[in-house]
């Protein structure tokens, strides 16, 4: 009888743990449903909704790689503006330097200035210019002008007559003034070499030679533009 | 005793339900065929009730198990894209259709045993 109660009361006690669970999860169910179909989605299927999410993803990936192609481009082009920004600056550059180089600007440095007279002694021929210039060039000068006419790799100096000195075709007349950019050490020096130097041997002939050093020698720019007609430049 | 047991389990296991978090809907699909193959398991458990020849143990291992089962099932469905969980219904269903048949059936036999007997009755009376 004993027994009877015991299983009966086990019997009771299992069927009741199953209808706690079976009712708690149906009521859980019911509340999903009923409180997902409140909310937003409404009538879409899971499925639907899957589909949907994928067409977004895909779209924005899509998007995505668009964007960093564009931005990549966009990089690209910048790179390349710059690249021209530099590459025009050293065109710049360069430009500026060979002008100045070929003497188609006023320019300034330290050097020295040498005036050379004539005297009763003593006439200065055109050789007496040409010998300075080579001493001078010899001596690391940078750049030389004989009475304000800039004396450059294509100039002359000629003596069509006597007495008559011409630079490039302008005339000059003593006192010559040599003004000269270099290092003044070396050109001075150079000049100045005891018996053998350019002034030593001049003021032996006769010549009135000064020479003074400035930290600031202006040279003027050529005047002279020479058109270049048949050299060419060979093709690399 | 046992109808008492059911009774305090369907109130409990409503409260319970009722205060328990939400289930993802992802998840209520298995939860909704889970359910069905349960309700299924307690119809046959009914109808062998009647027809005295209900075991416990079998009672108990077909609710869980062809839950567990059914969610099994439509979880390999989805990934196969198979819906899976459409013939488990089928079955489920067919079946509760057809403890709900045995149990109609038996209560009716019941009924009409009650009024011929009542008729029986009221007959040996009148003679």
């Amino acid at each position: 009888m004993k027994q009877e109660i015991k299983n009966k009361i086990i019997i009771s006690a299992i069927i009741a743990g199953m209808c706690i669970i079976f009712f708690a999860v149906m009521f859980m169910q019911f509340k999903t449903i009923e409180e997902t179909d409140i909310t937003a989605i409404e009538n879409m299927r899971e499925t639907e909704l899957r589909t949907a999410i994928a067409e977004w993803k895909g779209k924005y990936e899509e998007a995505q790689k668009q964007l960093e192609a564009n931005q990549k481009s966009i990089k690209e082009y910048l790179e390349i503006i710059n690249d021209n920004g530099e590459a025009s600056e050293l065109v710049d550059k360069d430009l500026e330097e060979s002008d100045m180089k070929l003497g188609k600007t006023d320019i300034y440095g330290e050097g020295i200035i040498i005036t050379l007279s004539d005297t009763q002694e003593y006439i200065i021929e055109t050789f007496d210019l040409i010998d300075l210039i080579n001493e001078l060039r010899y001596a690391g000068a940078e750049a030389i002008s004989i009475n304000d006419v800039r004396i450059l790799s294509s100039s002359y100096i000629s003596q069509p007559k006597d007495g008559l000195t011409m630079i490039s075709g302008q005339r000059v007349t003593s006192p010559f003034v040599i003004k000269v950019i270099g290092n003044q050490r070396y050109l001075s020096s150079s000049l100045n070499l005891k018996d053998s130097g350019y002034i030593d041997r001049n003021r032996a002939r006769g010549m009135q030679i000064e020479l003074q050093t400035k930290n600031n020698v202006q040279i003027v720019k050529s005047t002279n533009d020479r058109e270049t007609k048949y050299m060419k430049m060979e093709e690399k | 005793m046992i109808l008492i047991a059911i009774v305090i389990g369907c109130i409990l296991g409503a409260v319970i339900g009722i205060y328990a978090p939400m289930v993802p809907y992802t998840y209520s699909g298995y939860l909704a065929i889970a359910i069905i193959a349960a309700l299924d398991s307690v119809f046959g458990g009914i109808a062998a009730t009647l027809n005295k020849n209900f075991n416990l143990k079998i009672f108990v291992t077909g609710f869980f198990g062809n839950a567990i089962l059914s969610i099994l099932l439509t979880y390999l469905g989805q990934k196969l894209n198979v819906d899976i969980y459409l013939a488990a219904i089928v079955v489920f269903v067919g079946r509760m259709f057809n403890n709900l048949a045995i149990i109609r059936r038996y209560y009716l036999n019941v009924w009409e045993n009650r009024n011929s007997k009542k008729t029986v009755n009221s007959n040996e009376k009148a003679q």
